[in-house]
Protein backbone atom coordinates (compact mmCIF):
# COMPACT_ATOMS: atom_id res chain seq x y z
CA UNK A 1 0.00 0.00 0.00
CA UNK A 2 1.39 3.49 -1.15
CA UNK A 3 1.28 6.55 0.96
CA UNK A 4 -1.64 7.79 -1.43
CA UNK A 5 -3.75 4.74 -1.17
CA UNK A 6 -3.44 5.20 2.71
CA UNK A 7 -4.24 9.03 2.50
CA UNK A 8 -7.34 8.14 0.21
CA UNK A 9 -8.85 5.53 2.87
CA UNK A 10 -8.01 7.12 5.28
CA UNK A 11 -10.39 10.29 3.90
CA UNK A 12 -12.76 8.10 2.68
CA UNK A 13 -13.35 6.61 6.14
CA UNK A 14 -13.06 10.01 7.60
CA UNK A 15 -15.38 11.66 5.13
CA UNK A 16 -18.13 9.09 5.66
CA UNK A 17 -18.44 9.06 9.57
CA UNK A 18 -18.89 12.97 9.32
CA UNK A 19 -21.87 12.04 6.52
CA UNK A 20 -23.38 9.68 9.88
CA UNK A 21 -22.16 11.67 12.34
CA UNK A 22 -23.01 15.39 11.34
CA UNK A 23 -25.62 17.35 12.96
CA UNK A 24 -26.14 19.28 10.48
CA UNK A 25 -27.55 18.51 7.29
CA UNK A 26 -25.87 20.31 4.75
CA UNK A 27 -22.30 20.05 6.56
CA UNK A 28 -23.03 15.85 6.21
CA UNK A 29 -23.99 16.61 2.22
CA UNK A 30 -20.83 18.47 2.07
CA UNK A 31 -18.89 15.41 3.73
CA UNK A 32 -20.88 13.31 1.01
CA UNK A 33 -19.61 15.51 -2.17
CA UNK A 34 -15.98 14.93 -0.28
CA UNK A 35 -16.19 11.45 -0.16
CA UNK A 36 -17.52 10.98 -3.73
CA UNK A 37 -15.07 13.43 -5.34
CA UNK A 38 -11.90 11.25 -3.38
CA UNK A 39 -13.93 7.94 -4.93
CA UNK A 40 -14.01 9.71 -7.98
CA UNK A 41 -10.20 9.97 -7.61
CA UNK A 42 -9.41 6.24 -6.65
CA UNK A 43 -11.34 5.36 -9.52
CA UNK A 44 -8.83 7.25 -11.75
CA UNK A 45 -6.05 5.06 -9.63
CA UNK A 46 -7.45 1.76 -10.54
CA UNK A 47 -7.98 3.04 -14.35
CA UNK A 48 -11.35 3.09 -14.76
CA UNK A 49 -12.01 7.21 -15.90
CA UNK A 50 -14.68 7.20 -17.37
CA UNK A 51 -16.48 6.12 -13.88
CA UNK A 52 -14.54 7.95 -11.94
CA UNK A 53 -15.62 11.42 -14.02
CA UNK A 54 -19.47 10.55 -14.55
CA UNK A 55 -19.24 9.42 -10.50
CA UNK A 56 -18.35 13.09 -10.22
CA UNK A 57 -20.97 14.60 -12.78
CA UNK A 58 -23.81 12.35 -11.47
CA UNK A 59 -23.30 11.94 -8.00
CA UNK A 60 -21.30 14.98 -6.67
CA UNK A 61 -22.64 16.98 -9.27
CA UNK A 62 -26.67 15.95 -10.00
CA UNK A 63 -27.42 13.87 -6.63
CA UNK A 64 -26.44 15.69 -4.06
CA UNK A 65 -27.61 18.85 -5.82
CA UNK A 66 -30.84 17.29 -5.39
CA UNK A 67 -30.37 16.38 -1.70
CA UNK A 68 -28.87 20.26 -1.02
CA UNK A 69 -31.79 21.42 -2.30
CA UNK A 70 -34.46 19.67 -0.41
CA UNK A 71 -32.67 19.77 2.43
CA UNK A 72 -32.31 24.26 1.92
CA UNK A 73 -35.95 24.52 0.75
CA UNK A 74 -37.47 22.56 3.71
CA UNK A 75 -34.75 24.36 6.38
CA UNK A 76 -33.91 20.57 7.52
CA UNK A 77 -30.55 21.71 8.10
CA UNK A 78 -30.83 21.21 12.08
CA UNK A 79 -32.73 17.77 12.16
CA UNK A 80 -31.85 16.99 15.68
CA UNK A 81 -34.33 19.53 16.75
CA UNK A 82 -36.95 17.25 18.35
CA UNK A 83 -36.62 14.83 20.72
CA UNK A 84 -34.78 11.44 20.41
CA UNK A 85 -37.74 9.07 18.76
CA UNK A 86 -36.28 5.84 19.38
CA UNK A 87 -33.65 5.86 22.13
CA UNK A 88 -30.93 3.58 23.51
CA UNK A 89 -31.03 2.62 19.86
CA UNK A 90 -27.21 3.65 19.35
CA UNK A 91 -25.35 1.27 20.73
CA UNK A 92 -27.32 -1.93 18.75
CA UNK A 93 -26.71 0.30 15.61
CA UNK A 94 -22.46 0.34 16.00
CA UNK A 95 -22.68 -3.29 17.13
CA UNK A 96 -24.47 -3.86 14.00
CA UNK A 97 -22.31 -2.04 11.85
CA UNK A 98 -19.32 -3.27 13.23
CA UNK A 99 -20.52 -6.83 13.13
CA UNK A 100 -21.18 -6.21 9.18
CA UNK A 101 -17.87 -4.81 9.06
CA UNK A 102 -16.65 -8.13 10.45
CA UNK A 103 -17.98 -10.43 7.51
CA UNK A 104 -17.26 -8.36 5.10
CA UNK A 105 -13.44 -8.38 6.39
CA UNK A 106 -13.45 -11.90 6.75
CA UNK A 107 -15.10 -12.72 3.38
CA UNK A 108 -12.56 -10.53 1.29
CA UNK A 109 -9.69 -12.06 3.68
CA UNK A 110 -10.93 -14.91 1.66
CA UNK A 111 -11.46 -13.47 -1.12
CA UNK A 112 -8.34 -13.36 -4.27
CA UNK A 113 -8.78 -11.31 -6.88
CA UNK A 114 -8.36 -12.64 -10.58
CA UNK A 115 -5.28 -11.73 -12.72
CA UNK A 116 -5.65 -8.24 -13.68
CA UNK A 117 -7.87 -8.27 -17.13
CA UNK A 118 -5.92 -5.50 -18.57
CA UNK A 119 -9.10 -5.33 -21.24
CA UNK A 120 -10.61 -2.12 -20.32
CA UNK A 121 -7.95 0.65 -21.84
CA UNK A 122 -7.90 3.17 -19.23
CA UNK A 123 -11.97 2.35 -18.28
CA UNK A 124 -12.22 5.29 -21.52
CA UNK A 125 -15.73 5.48 -22.98
CA UNK A 126 -14.06 4.58 -26.55
CA UNK A 127 -13.48 0.88 -24.65
CA UNK A 128 -16.92 0.48 -22.45
CA UNK A 129 -19.08 1.40 -25.06
CA UNK A 130 -18.78 -1.48 -27.07
CA UNK A 131 -19.82 -3.84 -24.03
CA UNK A 132 -22.29 -1.14 -23.31
CA UNK A 133 -24.00 -1.49 -26.22
CA UNK A 134 -23.57 -5.21 -27.54
CA UNK A 135 -25.80 -7.01 -27.35
CA UNK A 136 -24.32 -10.06 -26.11
CA UNK A 137 -23.27 -7.84 -23.41
CA UNK A 138 -25.37 -5.32 -21.27
CA UNK A 139 -27.62 -3.80 -23.80
CA UNK A 140 -30.35 -5.36 -22.47
CA UNK A 141 -29.35 -3.85 -19.29
CA UNK A 142 -29.15 -0.81 -20.12
CA UNK A 143 -32.60 -0.79 -22.14
CA UNK A 144 -34.10 -1.79 -18.99
CA UNK A 145 -32.21 0.92 -16.81
CA UNK A 146 -33.58 3.58 -19.50
CA UNK A 147 -37.22 2.53 -18.91
CA UNK A 148 -36.25 2.12 -14.96
CA UNK A 149 -35.40 6.29 -15.42
CA UNK A 150 -38.75 6.96 -17.65
CA UNK A 151 -40.55 5.31 -14.70
CA UNK A 152 -38.76 7.77 -12.03
CA UNK A 153 -39.48 10.22 -13.71
CA UNK A 154 -42.87 9.75 -14.16
CA UNK A 155 -43.10 8.40 -10.66
CA UNK A 156 -41.46 11.79 -9.28
CA UNK A 157 -44.10 13.77 -11.18
CA UNK A 158 -47.03 11.77 -9.88
CA UNK A 159 -45.86 12.17 -6.32
CA UNK A 160 -45.05 16.01 -6.51
CA UNK A 161 -48.05 17.08 -8.10
CA UNK A 162 -51.10 14.51 -7.53
CA UNK A 163 -53.74 16.56 -8.06
CA UNK A 164 -53.15 17.98 -11.19
CA UNK A 165 -52.64 13.85 -12.45
CA UNK A 166 -55.82 13.01 -11.24
CA UNK A 167 -57.89 11.86 -14.39
CA UNK A 168 -60.69 14.56 -15.25
CA UNK A 169 -63.61 12.11 -14.87
CA UNK A 170 -63.24 11.68 -10.47
CA UNK A 171 -63.07 15.04 -10.24
CA UNK A 172 -66.89 15.79 -10.31
CA UNK A 173 -67.18 12.88 -8.10
CA UNK A 174 -65.08 14.12 -5.05
CA UNK A 175 -67.07 17.55 -5.68
CA UNK A 176 -69.84 15.81 -4.79
CA UNK A 177 -68.89 14.05 -2.14
CA UNK A 178 -67.57 17.18 -0.70
CA UNK A 179 -71.42 18.94 -1.22
CA UNK A 180 -72.92 15.64 0.58
CA UNK A 181 -70.88 16.22 3.67
CA UNK A 182 -72.26 19.78 4.20
CA UNK B 1 6.08 11.58 -23.19
CA UNK B 2 4.67 14.17 -20.73
CA UNK B 3 6.29 17.11 -18.59
CA UNK B 4 7.98 16.63 -15.64
CA UNK B 5 5.76 16.97 -12.29
CA UNK B 6 7.13 20.50 -11.43
CA UNK B 7 6.97 21.91 -14.56
CA UNK B 8 3.16 20.94 -14.40
CA UNK B 9 3.33 22.99 -11.09
CA UNK B 10 5.09 26.17 -12.29
CA UNK B 11 2.58 25.66 -15.73
CA UNK B 12 -0.51 25.61 -13.12
CA UNK B 13 0.68 28.89 -11.22
CA UNK B 14 1.52 30.39 -14.58
CA UNK B 15 -2.24 29.83 -15.68
CA UNK B 16 -4.05 30.49 -12.14
CA UNK B 17 -1.71 34.05 -12.29
CA UNK B 18 -2.49 34.66 -15.82
CA UNK B 19 -6.06 34.11 -15.84
CA UNK B 20 -6.10 36.20 -12.17
CA UNK B 21 -4.73 38.94 -14.30
CA UNK B 22 -7.05 38.43 -17.43
CA UNK B 23 -9.56 38.69 -14.89
CA UNK B 24 -8.71 42.05 -13.91
CA UNK B 25 -7.95 43.39 -17.27
CA UNK B 26 -11.10 41.97 -18.55
CA UNK B 27 -13.28 43.72 -16.17
CA UNK B 28 -11.71 47.31 -17.28
CA UNK B 29 -11.71 46.12 -20.91
CA UNK B 30 -15.52 45.17 -20.43
CA UNK B 31 -16.16 48.82 -18.79
CA UNK B 32 -14.46 50.76 -21.79
CA UNK B 33 -15.76 48.78 -24.08
CA UNK B 34 -19.17 48.91 -22.59
CA UNK B 35 -18.53 52.63 -22.45
CA UNK B 36 -17.57 52.85 -26.29
CA UNK B 37 -20.74 51.30 -27.10
CA UNK B 38 -22.71 53.63 -25.29
CA UNK B 39 -20.87 56.35 -26.61
CA UNK B 40 -18.83 57.31 -23.60
CA UNK B 41 -15.37 56.84 -22.74
CA UNK B 42 -15.18 54.19 -19.48
CA UNK B 43 -12.85 54.62 -16.80
CA UNK B 44 -9.56 56.48 -17.47
CA UNK B 45 -8.68 58.36 -15.17
CA UNK B 46 -6.52 55.96 -12.77
CA UNK B 47 -2.99 55.30 -15.20
CA UNK B 48 -2.93 56.08 -18.68
CA UNK B 49 -6.00 54.86 -20.63
CA UNK B 50 -7.37 53.52 -16.99
CA UNK B 51 -4.95 50.95 -16.98
CA UNK B 52 -4.24 51.15 -13.29
CA UNK B 53 -8.04 50.83 -12.46
CA UNK B 54 -7.91 47.05 -11.93
CA UNK B 55 -5.15 47.59 -9.27
CA UNK B 56 -6.81 50.27 -7.41
CA UNK B 57 -10.01 48.00 -7.31
CA UNK B 58 -8.35 45.11 -6.12
CA UNK B 59 -6.53 47.37 -3.53
CA UNK B 60 -9.41 48.60 -2.42
CA UNK B 61 -11.40 45.59 -2.38
CA UNK B 62 -8.41 43.75 -0.46
CA UNK B 63 -8.57 46.95 2.26
CA UNK B 64 -12.10 46.90 3.10
CA UNK B 65 -13.60 45.57 6.28
CA UNK B 66 -14.15 41.79 5.44
CA UNK B 67 -17.57 41.23 7.33
CA UNK B 68 -19.01 37.33 8.18
CA UNK B 69 -22.86 37.96 9.22
CA UNK B 70 -23.33 36.78 12.71
CA UNK B 71 -25.83 34.28 12.19
CA UNK B 72 -24.27 32.95 9.12
CA UNK B 73 -23.07 29.88 8.94
CA UNK B 74 -18.89 30.24 9.32
CA UNK B 75 -17.26 27.68 7.67
CA UNK B 76 -19.72 27.26 4.29
CA UNK B 77 -19.86 30.84 4.26
CA UNK B 78 -15.99 30.83 4.08
CA UNK B 79 -15.93 27.45 2.24
CA UNK B 80 -18.24 28.74 -0.53
CA UNK B 81 -16.27 31.49 -2.58
CA UNK B 82 -13.38 29.07 -2.57
CA UNK B 83 -15.29 26.73 -4.30
CA UNK B 84 -16.56 28.82 -6.65
CA UNK B 85 -13.05 29.68 -7.57
CA UNK B 86 -11.37 26.63 -7.66
CA UNK B 87 -13.47 25.08 -9.67
CA UNK B 88 -13.80 28.03 -12.03
CA UNK B 89 -9.49 28.14 -12.91
CA UNK B 90 -8.75 24.11 -12.59
CA UNK B 91 -10.80 24.08 -15.96
CA UNK B 92 -8.66 26.20 -18.05
CA UNK B 93 -5.63 23.89 -17.89
CA UNK B 94 -6.80 21.33 -20.68
CA UNK B 95 -6.35 23.64 -23.39
CA UNK B 96 -4.20 23.60 -25.80
CA UNK B 97 -2.52 26.49 -27.14
CA UNK B 98 0.09 24.98 -29.64
CA UNK B 99 1.62 22.12 -30.62
CA UNK B 100 4.07 19.93 -28.01
CA UNK B 101 7.02 21.27 -27.01
CA UNK B 102 5.43 24.67 -27.73
CA UNK B 103 5.85 26.29 -24.20
CA UNK B 104 10.27 26.68 -23.93
CA UNK B 105 10.31 22.83 -24.92
CA UNK B 106 7.21 21.84 -23.13
CA UNK B 107 3.61 21.27 -23.64
CA UNK B 108 1.50 24.74 -23.75
CA UNK B 109 -1.42 23.02 -21.82
CA UNK B 110 -1.28 22.02 -17.94
CA UNK B 111 -2.90 18.54 -18.51
CA UNK B 112 -4.23 16.53 -21.35
CA UNK B 113 -6.69 14.02 -19.95
CA UNK B 114 -8.24 11.22 -22.55
CA UNK B 115 -11.28 12.60 -20.69
CA UNK B 116 -11.21 16.09 -21.27
CA UNK B 117 -14.58 16.47 -21.79
CA UNK B 118 -15.94 15.02 -19.24
CA UNK B 119 -13.51 16.82 -17.08
CA UNK B 120 -14.96 20.12 -18.42
CA UNK B 121 -18.10 18.58 -17.28
CA UNK B 122 -17.36 17.66 -14.05
CA UNK B 123 -15.50 20.96 -13.06
CA UNK B 124 -18.12 22.96 -14.05
CA UNK B 125 -20.83 20.31 -12.28
CA UNK B 126 -18.86 21.14 -9.15
CA UNK B 127 -18.71 24.90 -9.76
CA UNK B 128 -22.32 25.00 -9.41
CA UNK B 129 -21.99 24.69 -5.09
CA UNK B 130 -20.00 27.67 -4.72
CA UNK B 131 -23.34 29.98 -5.39
CA UNK B 132 -25.46 26.96 -4.04
CA UNK B 133 -23.35 27.17 -0.56
CA UNK B 134 -23.23 31.02 -0.82
CA UNK B 135 -27.05 31.50 -0.71
CA UNK B 136 -27.43 28.88 2.36
CA UNK B 137 -24.83 29.95 4.50
CA UNK B 138 -25.57 33.67 4.34
CA UNK B 139 -28.25 32.41 6.17
CA UNK B 140 -30.86 35.25 4.15
CA UNK B 141 -33.97 34.07 2.82
CA UNK B 142 -33.19 36.86 -0.41
CA UNK B 143 -29.97 35.66 -0.33
CA UNK B 144 -31.01 31.74 -0.05
CA UNK B 145 -34.00 32.19 -2.95
CA UNK B 146 -31.41 33.91 -4.79
CA UNK B 147 -28.81 30.92 -4.82
CA UNK B 148 -31.38 28.29 -5.53
CA UNK B 149 -32.80 29.99 -8.68
CA UNK B 150 -29.15 30.64 -10.04
CA UNK B 151 -28.06 27.16 -9.74
CA UNK B 152 -31.31 25.82 -10.60
CA UNK B 153 -30.52 27.74 -14.16
CA UNK B 154 -27.06 26.69 -14.58
CA UNK B 155 -27.60 22.78 -13.99
CA UNK B 156 -30.52 23.22 -16.64
CA UNK B 157 -28.52 24.94 -19.19
CA UNK B 158 -25.33 22.66 -18.11
CA UNK B 159 -27.38 19.51 -19.86
CA UNK B 160 -28.15 21.69 -23.01
CA UNK B 161 -24.19 22.28 -23.30
CA UNK B 162 -23.31 18.86 -22.84
CA UNK B 163 -25.91 17.16 -24.78
CA UNK B 164 -24.41 20.07 -28.02
CA UNK B 165 -21.06 18.67 -27.29
CA UNK B 166 -22.18 15.24 -28.14
CA UNK B 167 -22.21 15.31 -31.70
CA UNK B 168 -18.90 17.32 -32.12
CA UNK B 169 -17.36 14.63 -30.36
CA UNK B 170 -19.20 11.52 -31.80
CA UNK B 171 -17.61 12.59 -35.50
CA UNK B 172 -14.48 12.91 -34.21
CA UNK B 173 -14.25 10.34 -31.69
CA UNK B 174 -12.89 11.69 -28.79
CA UNK B 175 -13.08 13.14 -26.12
CA UNK B 176 -9.62 14.78 -25.96
CA UNK B 177 -9.26 18.28 -26.91
CA UNK B 178 -6.26 18.19 -28.79
CA UNK B 179 -7.37 15.29 -30.56
CA UNK B 180 -10.19 17.37 -31.22
CA UNK B 181 -7.71 20.42 -32.48
CA UNK B 182 -6.16 17.88 -34.49
CA UNK B 183 -9.19 16.52 -36.87
CA UNK B 184 -10.25 20.29 -37.54
CA UNK B 185 -6.68 20.54 -38.95
CA UNK B 186 -7.16 17.53 -41.07
CA UNK B 187 -10.98 17.62 -42.48
CA UNK B 188 -12.36 20.60 -41.88
CA UNK B 189 -13.56 23.70 -38.98
CA UNK B 190 -16.41 21.91 -36.69
CA UNK B 191 -18.17 25.53 -37.00
CA UNK B 192 -18.93 24.05 -40.42
CA UNK B 193 -20.97 20.37 -40.06
CA UNK B 194 -21.34 21.42 -36.46
CA UNK B 195 -23.42 25.04 -36.99
CA UNK B 196 -26.34 24.16 -35.03
CA UNK B 197 -24.51 22.68 -31.85
CA UNK B 198 -21.85 25.80 -32.53
CA UNK B 199 -25.07 27.77 -32.02
CA UNK B 200 -26.32 26.03 -28.89
CA UNK B 201 -23.10 25.83 -26.94
CA UNK B 202 -22.66 28.90 -27.37
CA UNK B 203 -25.95 30.21 -25.79
CA UNK B 204 -25.44 27.51 -23.47
CA UNK B 205 -22.32 28.50 -22.36
CA UNK B 206 -23.07 32.37 -22.29
CA UNK B 207 -25.79 31.04 -19.09
CA UNK B 208 -22.81 28.68 -17.79
CA UNK B 209 -21.38 32.20 -17.00
CA UNK B 210 -24.18 34.02 -15.67
CA UNK B 211 -24.07 36.39 -18.78
CA UNK B 212 -26.55 38.85 -20.19
CA UNK B 213 -29.46 37.36 -21.46
CA UNK B 214 -29.04 35.22 -18.79
CA UNK B 215 -27.17 37.21 -15.91
CA UNK B 216 -30.70 36.94 -13.56
CA UNK B 217 -28.06 35.79 -10.72
CA UNK B 218 -26.72 39.58 -10.84
CA UNK B 219 -30.07 41.51 -11.39
CA UNK B 220 -29.35 44.43 -8.85
CA UNK B 221 -33.19 44.53 -8.90
CA UNK B 222 -33.99 41.03 -8.30
CA UNK B 223 -33.80 39.21 -5.02
CA UNK B 224 -31.21 42.31 -3.91
CA UNK B 225 -28.54 41.07 -5.96
CA UNK B 226 -28.82 37.48 -5.21
CA UNK B 227 -26.55 34.74 -3.81
CA UNK B 228 -23.51 37.52 -2.96
CA UNK B 229 -25.89 39.96 -1.49
CA UNK B 230 -24.09 39.08 2.42
CA UNK B 231 -20.41 38.85 0.64
CA UNK B 232 -18.20 41.81 0.93
CA UNK B 233 -14.60 42.40 0.20
CA UNK B 234 -12.30 40.08 -1.03
CA UNK B 235 -14.86 36.91 -0.45
CA UNK B 236 -17.11 39.21 -2.90
CA UNK B 237 -14.49 39.33 -5.43
CA UNK B 238 -13.49 35.54 -5.87
CA UNK B 239 -17.02 35.24 -6.70
CA UNK B 240 -16.79 38.23 -9.68
CA UNK B 241 -13.68 36.52 -10.19
CA UNK B 242 -15.50 33.16 -10.97
CA UNK B 243 -17.40 34.34 -13.07
CA UNK B 244 -15.47 36.21 -15.18
CA UNK B 245 -12.57 33.06 -15.45
CA UNK B 246 -15.88 31.01 -16.51
CA UNK B 247 -16.60 33.41 -18.91
CA UNK B 248 -12.64 33.41 -20.70
CA UNK B 249 -13.08 29.60 -20.33
CA UNK B 250 -16.20 29.44 -22.42
CA UNK B 251 -14.42 31.65 -24.99
CA UNK B 252 -11.34 29.60 -25.26
CA UNK B 253 -13.42 25.98 -25.40
CA UNK B 254 -15.60 27.10 -28.38
CA UNK B 255 -12.68 28.27 -30.44
CA UNK B 256 -10.96 24.89 -29.58
CA UNK B 257 -13.74 22.78 -30.13
CA UNK B 258 -15.62 24.64 -33.31
CA UNK B 259 -13.06 27.20 -34.61
CA UNK B 260 -9.75 24.95 -34.88
CA UNK B 261 -7.86 26.17 -31.67
CA UNK B 262 -4.89 27.35 -32.19
CA UNK B 263 -4.74 26.23 -36.27
CA UNK B 264 -5.93 28.74 -39.39
CA UNK B 265 -6.48 26.93 -42.36
CA UNK B 266 -4.59 27.00 -45.58
CA UNK B 267 -2.09 29.01 -46.09
CA UNK B 268 -2.15 30.93 -43.38
CA UNK B 269 0.70 30.07 -40.70
CA UNK B 270 -0.01 28.07 -37.49
CA UNK B 271 1.11 30.28 -34.98
CA UNK B 272 1.15 28.99 -31.24
CA UNK B 273 -0.75 31.21 -28.77
CA UNK B 274 -1.53 33.94 -31.43
CA UNK B 275 -4.38 32.40 -33.10
CA UNK B 276 -6.14 31.19 -30.07
CA UNK B 277 -5.28 34.19 -28.12
CA UNK B 278 -7.17 35.96 -30.84
CA UNK B 279 -10.03 33.99 -30.95
CA UNK B 280 -10.27 34.25 -27.15
CA UNK B 281 -10.70 38.04 -27.57
CA UNK B 282 -13.40 37.75 -30.88
CA UNK B 283 -15.52 35.50 -28.00
CA UNK B 284 -15.08 38.08 -25.37
CA UNK B 285 -15.86 40.96 -27.27
CA UNK B 286 -19.10 39.19 -28.61
CA UNK B 287 -20.14 38.48 -25.49
CA UNK B 288 -19.14 42.08 -24.47
CA UNK B 289 -20.96 43.45 -27.49
CA UNK B 290 -24.41 40.95 -26.22
CA UNK B 291 -24.41 41.76 -22.93
CA UNK B 292 -24.51 45.79 -24.10
CA UNK B 293 -26.95 45.31 -26.34
CA UNK B 294 -29.51 43.00 -24.89
CA UNK B 295 -32.13 42.34 -22.48
CA UNK B 296 -32.31 40.06 -19.57
CA UNK B 297 -34.86 36.87 -19.83
CA UNK B 298 -37.06 36.92 -17.03
CA UNK B 299 -36.79 33.68 -14.89
CA UNK B 300 -39.82 31.55 -16.49
CA UNK B 301 -38.19 32.40 -19.81
CA UNK B 302 -35.34 31.68 -19.07
CA UNK B 303 -36.06 28.04 -17.57
CA UNK B 304 -38.37 27.59 -20.51
CA UNK B 305 -36.00 28.83 -22.79
CA UNK B 306 -33.74 26.34 -21.72
CA UNK B 307 -35.75 22.75 -21.07
CA UNK B 308 -38.52 23.67 -24.10
CA UNK B 309 -36.09 24.78 -26.54
CA UNK B 310 -32.12 24.42 -26.31
CA UNK B 311 -32.15 20.88 -24.57
CA UNK B 312 -34.66 19.43 -27.63
CA UNK B 313 -32.89 20.99 -30.19
CA UNK B 314 -29.14 20.07 -28.89
CA UNK B 315 -30.97 16.04 -28.79
CA UNK B 316 -32.28 16.46 -32.24
CA UNK B 317 -29.05 17.72 -33.56
CA UNK B 318 -27.62 14.57 -31.39
CA UNK B 319 -29.64 12.19 -33.18
CA UNK B 320 -29.44 13.18 -36.79
CA UNK B 321 -25.33 13.64 -36.00
CA UNK B 322 -25.21 9.89 -34.40
CA UNK B 323 -27.39 8.73 -37.39
CA UNK B 324 -25.39 10.14 -40.17
CA UNK B 325 -22.20 8.61 -37.65
CA UNK B 326 -23.84 5.38 -37.60
CA UNK B 327 -24.36 5.19 -41.12
CA UNK B 328 -20.79 5.94 -42.22
CA UNK B 329 -19.77 3.01 -40.05
CA UNK B 330 -18.64 4.85 -37.35
CA UNK B 331 -15.99 6.81 -38.59
CA UNK B 332 -16.80 10.34 -40.12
Amino acid sequence: MSLVELLAAALLLLSALVVVRASNAVHAALALIANFLVIAAVYVGLEARFVAMTQVIVYAGAIVVLFLFVIMLLSAAQANVGKDLLPGLQVPAILGSAALAGVLIYALSRFSAPANPGVLNGGLPQALGPLLYGPEKWLYALLLVGFLLLVATIAAVVLVEPERIVPEARKPAAEEKELVER
Amino acid sequence: MTDPLWMVGIKAFLVVFGLLTAFAYMTLIERRLLARFQVRWGPNRVGPMGLLQPLADAIKSILKEDIVPTKADKVVFVLAPVIAITFALVGFGLIPFGPKGAFFGFDPWVINLDVGILYLFAVSEMAVYGIFLAGWASNSKYSLLGSLRSSAALISYELALGMSLLAPVMLVGSLNLQDIVEWQDKHVWLILPMFPAFVLFTIASMAEAARTPFDLPEAEQELVGGYSTEYASIKWALFQMAEYVHLITASALIPTIYLGGWKMPGFIPDIPYLWMFLKIALFLFFFIWIRATWFRLRYDQLMRFGWGRLFPAALVWFLVVAFYVALNGGKA
